[in-house]
């Protein structure tokens, strides 16, 4: 059977990701929000480090576009952070981390407003359950006072 | 004082914080995601990880002076599954764009990624033994269907 590369791929990417949730849930068992994050973020420098050893990169961008792209990184550990820091909270990795992947809500609509993109019937169908499953999420189970001891 | 029970109590109780970071969360990201989509036309996939590593540099640096950085119960451990996160979360990114330029089409890999957190809920219940409520379910199955829905291009 011949599995074509790009799903190898793929396929690191989905595993990858999937384990960071629990791997980061299982750093803020140990330490603050502020560490785990910081060690997080250090991660990314031996790779970026990899990608400029190895990889011919074009600086001719236009100033605008760099600069929003660096504003896009410090928005993305922004949100790292505070994933982190719910996590560190209490928050359970099967639930936060289903919950804030759904973010595209909020791009979808800003793409709408500001890049003045249309919506697709799927976009529409997936805003309004990702808001249902948003709510239904946010419902802890009842506090264990009420169990029978 | 007895503690009120009443709905109108449990209504007006105050949102747990990390319900709270969760959706500021959502926000960033969602920022993030417009900033990403509008520079996505100019920018190669590289020279964007590069420059999203520029960008968290400040964000290094303020919580360099958090006086939070100290303490924790078992230090080695959690800065070691820290830094996993970012190495993760880095080559996957990376993987990501390799499965797209080696003829992965859009159309399958961005849905199919997207879909990485069920493989975070299947570890938390198998390996962190987390137990979720019946609506918690519920809202597991519709969010999986919402990140796909939302994962498709318009």
């Amino acid at each position: 059977m011949h599995v074509p590369i790009w799903l190898v791929y793929a396929l690191v990417a989905l595993i990858f990701w999937g384990i960071t949730g629990v791997t980061q849930k299982l750093s803020t068992n140990c330490i603050s929000t502020q560490l785990s994050f910081l060690w997080f973020a250090i991660a990314f420098v031996p790779i970026a480090l990899v990608i400029l050893a190895v990889t011919p990169l074009d600086w001719h961008l236009k100033p605008g576009i760099l600069g929003l792209a660096v504003v896009g990184g410090a928005l993305n550990g922004l949100g790292a952070f505070t994933s982190f820091a719910a996590l560190k909270s209490g928050g359970k990795a099967s639930i936060v981390i289903p919950l804030v992947y759904l973010y595209p809500l909020v791009t979808i609509l800003l793409a709408l407003l500001f890049l003045h993109e249309r919506l697709t019937g799927a976009q529409g169908a997936g805003i309004i359950l990702a808001i249902i499953a948003a709510v239904l999420l946010s419902r802890e189970a009842a506090p264990p006072e009420k169990a029978l001891p | 004082m007895a503690t009120d029970h009443s709905p109108s109590a449990i209504r007006g109780k105050k949102v747990p914080s990390w319900l709270a970071l969760s959706l500021l969360t959502i926000l960033l990201w969602g920022v993030w995601g417009a900033t990403s989509k509008a520079v996505s036309n100019d920018i190669d996939a590289y020279m964007n990880q590069i420059l999203f590593t520029l960008g968290l540099m400040p964000l290094m640096l303020l919580v360099l002076r958090s006086r939070r950085l100290l303490g924790g119960n078992n230090r080695k451990r959690g800065i070691f599954y820290a830094f996993l996160t970012g190495i993760l979360g880095g080559t996957g990114n990376i993987a990501f764009f390799k499965s797209l330029t080696l003829g992965g089409q859009a159309s399958i890999v961005v849905p199919m990624t997207a879909m990485s957190p069920l493989v975070t809920v299947l570890m938390a219940l198998v390996f962190l033994r987390e137990r979720l409520s019946t609506s918690q379910k519920i809202g597991l199955g519709i969010a999986f269907v919402a990140i796909y829905l939302l994962s498709l291009e318009g």
